[in-house]
């Protein structure tokens, strides 16, 4: 017991020496000599530079109106919860920061994100918000975070390779399966190009009744769950008419569609602009996902603004969330259409709605899945793809593949 | 008096002594030492640190909890088999590209250049530069299919992702080797070829009786920091699943699983201290068995 503390005291020690000394970067002794000028500090990951270049300039405007407040971004590149985490740990954690409903949970019960509850304000007007990206960061009734925006997924199809073959956008999965099978060729061309990972599977997975997840724990080897995802294996496997994009040489759906080599894709927002900048001449059209047995479902991605519970700047701190997500704020960041709007009232204005590519996007939010569940999604998410892959690529049938990934996966949820 | 007078001296001196170590003796004490203790003290204790740091002490259950873990297993497999294959592959490897160097051929430093030149490079850019030339369309397909062979989803099949990174490795790290060797071999004496070419050895013989056996001390060092550096393999499968060991759990290393265990699950942070700690002693007792069978020090 007392070698136990002595230890603790020890490599605590340990640690104050090492954040002190690492520590000293100087920006308390400025506000505290300047007296005024609050500095803040933002941190997110860099998707582009157009989209970077954007947020500069909100933050411009920002800095203008609030004379008080500056704003210092940090842009993490690589690994970022890793990153942020660390940071955390070390007590240098960013004032305001970037978090992914997926990873919302976990780090919301260690308690190092502040609930807002306190700074929302009625003119704020929380109500606005979609109401299934809200509640991704919302625990036991507090606000944890204010969701920056999101993207839903819709099928982006090639309308020369349709035109060519003479198929209609399928509307539903049946049709789906159908124009995939026309639209390959079995030669580094394919119908679907398939991402065979939770993240993009999650909606379709759970289209049959079946919970890839219950109460914190995985239950995807459910014979529901098995059923819903078995035609995807079997594109791959029987008919052909699927592929994942290392297959065919590309890192992701986007790009193997871009380069032709698959007709159908499931993407987001963000291959709208990336498809613009690289495949200029590629003629393409997106559509609402495919029902399943008469149901429309998609995926939704959001991220959110948070701030830190150990930051020493909370006023500040919120001003900068609040103008961020607020309806001024909004509008400017999704006015490029990088993101689409979380709040109603910037989606009705911004007309993203009726835009032809965008419009299958946004008719997706209020029937999406959203990418978030509970602390051990992490965990559950990581068994599942582990496995999965193998039997999309006929290495195992699929209710052997995801019963050991379930076990798997509940063994770590367990050991934790 | 004397006496009280000299261990007074003494002990300045020895003050002195340790004044001037203590730059060093504090960089040991805080990058070193201090961390080997604290995981330790990690290893045995369940960790929460994020949020209000939560330490609860728990025996040995960190170490027993490795033995039901499938993952830790398959990472133990995975790298097991990686080394059975690699160390011996790339030493063998290095010897030979080490003698044919040496053997006196025209070009010698031309050689010796491009021979050298992989292991100069970072092993990160190398590994984007491999992924490059394993993709579907890339170089090492459209070389096989020159042959009529058909090709492989090197990055994306289970069953070969793990092939491709000991390709890669034995590739960039022989050559290392290769200088060690190569500096060893110099030392052999001329007169020992000599008196073998009296008795009528060819080139093969006086390579196995006289080069492999005078190399026995280099090999031993070759062999024991091949078994250290690709037991300690993350960067490679790191970077060539994306962070996850996959696909299927085949590239999953033992350090890219404590790195999983210590970044990416929430307190699990004491369950990796521990499997670091097993496979310390993993490379020990690698070693060990290595030092007993190569008998480095009975040639001399």
């Amino acid at each position: 017991m007392k070698i136990r503390k002595m230890l603790a005291g020890m490599s605590m020690t340990a640690l104050l020496l090492g954040t002190a000394l690492t520590g000293c970067s100087g920006d308390k002794e400025k506000t505290a000599s300047n007296g005024e000028k609050t500095e803040i500090t933002l941190a997110g990951w860099g998707s582009s530079p157009e989209e970077t270049k954007l947020l500069d300039e909100i933050l411009k405007d920002f800095e203008s109106s609030h004379p008080n407040i500056k704003v210092k971004r940090e842009t993490i590149a690589d690994q970022y919860m890793d990153v942020i985490k660390t940071r955390l740990i070390g007590g240098e954690g960013p004032d305001v920061f970037y978090l992914d409903a997926f990873e919302a949970p976990g780090l919301i019960s260690t308690g190092t994100v502040q609930p807002l509850d306190e700074y929302i304000k009625e003119d704020f007007d929380l109500k606005d918000f979609e109401e299934p990206l809200i509640k991704a960061f919302q625990k036991e009734g507090k606000t944890y975070g204010v969701p920056k925006g999101y993207s839903t997924l819709a099928m982006f199809y090639n309308k020369k390779m349709l035109e060519e073959a003479g198929v209609e956008v399928p509307k539903t999965w049946e049709e789906f399966q159908a124009a995939s099978k026309k639209l390959s060729n079995g030669k580094g061309v394919y119908g679907f190009g398939a991402s065979p990972e939770l993240a993009r599977l999650y909606h379709i997975a759970q289209a049959k009744g079946g919970k890839v997840a219950t109460d914190n724990k995985a239950t995807f080897a459910d014979q529901k769950v098995v059923d819903s995802l078995q035609p995807i294996v079997d594109m791959h496997n029987v008919e052909k008419s699927a592929a994942e994009p290392k297959e065919t040489g590309a890192t992701w759906t986007g790009e193997m569609f871009g380069q032709g080599k698959a007709a159908f894709v499931f993407e987001g927002n963000w291959a709208i602009p990336y498809l613009k900048a690289t495949f200029p001449e590629l003629e393409y059209g997106t559509a609402e996902l495919p029902e399943i047995d008469g149901k429309k479902g998609t995926m939704a991605y959001t991220v959110s603004y948070v701030m830190n519970a150990a930051s020493e700047k909370k006023e500040a701190s919120w001003e900068l969330i609040s103008y961020l997500t607020g309806k001024e704020g909004m509008e400017k960041w999704t006015s490029k259409g990088f993101e689409l709007p979380s709040r109603k009232s910037v989606a009705e204005k911004s007309g993203f709605a009726e835009d032809e590519i965008r419009g299958p996007l946004v008719a997706g939010a209020p029937y999406a899945t959203v990418w978030a569940d509970d602390t051990n999604l992490p965990i559950i998410f990581n068994n599942f793809n582990n496995q999965f892959i193998s039997s999309f690529l006929g290495d195992q049938p699929l209710d052997k593949a995801l019963k050991a990934a379930e076990t798997q996966a509940n063994k770590e949820i367990e050991n934790q | 008096m004397s006496n009280r007078n000299f261990s007074k001296a003494k002990a300045r001196e020895a003050g002195q002594g340790y004044v001037f170590m203590s730059p060093t003796l504090l960089v040991l004490l805080l990058f070193i030492i201090g961390p080997i203790l604290y995981a330790i003290f990690l290893a045995f204790h369940k960790v929460q640190l994020l949020g209000a740091a939560d330490f609860q002490y728990v025996g040995f259950d960190n170490f027993t909890k490795i033995m039901n873990d499938e993952k830790a297993k398959m990472a133990l497999w995975n790298t097991f088999k990686y080394v059975i294959i690699v160390v011996p592959v790339q030493t063998i490897l290095a010897l030979v590209l080490a003698a044919t160097l040496n053997a006196g051929i025209k070009g010698q430093k031309f050689f010796r250049i491009i021979y050298f030149l992989p292991t100069l490079t970072s092993s990160a850019v190398l590994t984007l530069i491999f992924m490059w030339m394993y993709n579907q369309n890339g170089l090492f397909n459209k070389f096989l299919s020159i042959f009529g062979l058909p090709g492989y989803n090197w990055i994306g099949d289970p069953s070969i992702a793990l092939n491709a990174i000991m390709m890669m490795n034995i590739w960039s790290t022989a050559p290392f080797y290769m200088v060690i060797y190569l500096a060893a071999l110099q030392d052999i004496p001329e007169s020992l070829y000599e008196a073998a070419e009296l008795d009528g050895a060819n080139v093969f013989q006086k390579f196995l009786f006289i080069t492999v056996p005078n190399l026995r001390p280099v090999t031993s060092f070759v062999v024991i920091m091949g078994l250290i550096g690709t037991f300690q393999l993350f960067d490679q499968s790191y970077i060539f699943s994306g962070g996850s060991g996959g696909p299927n759990n085949s590239t999953l290393t033992v350090v890219l699983l404590i790195y999983q265990y210590a970044f990416k699950s929430m307190g699990t942070m004491g369950y990796a201290a521990a499997i670091a700690f097993a496979l310390a002693l993993v490379i020990l007792i690698a070693t060990l068995i290595q030092r007993k069978f190569s008998k480095e020090e009975s040639l001399y």
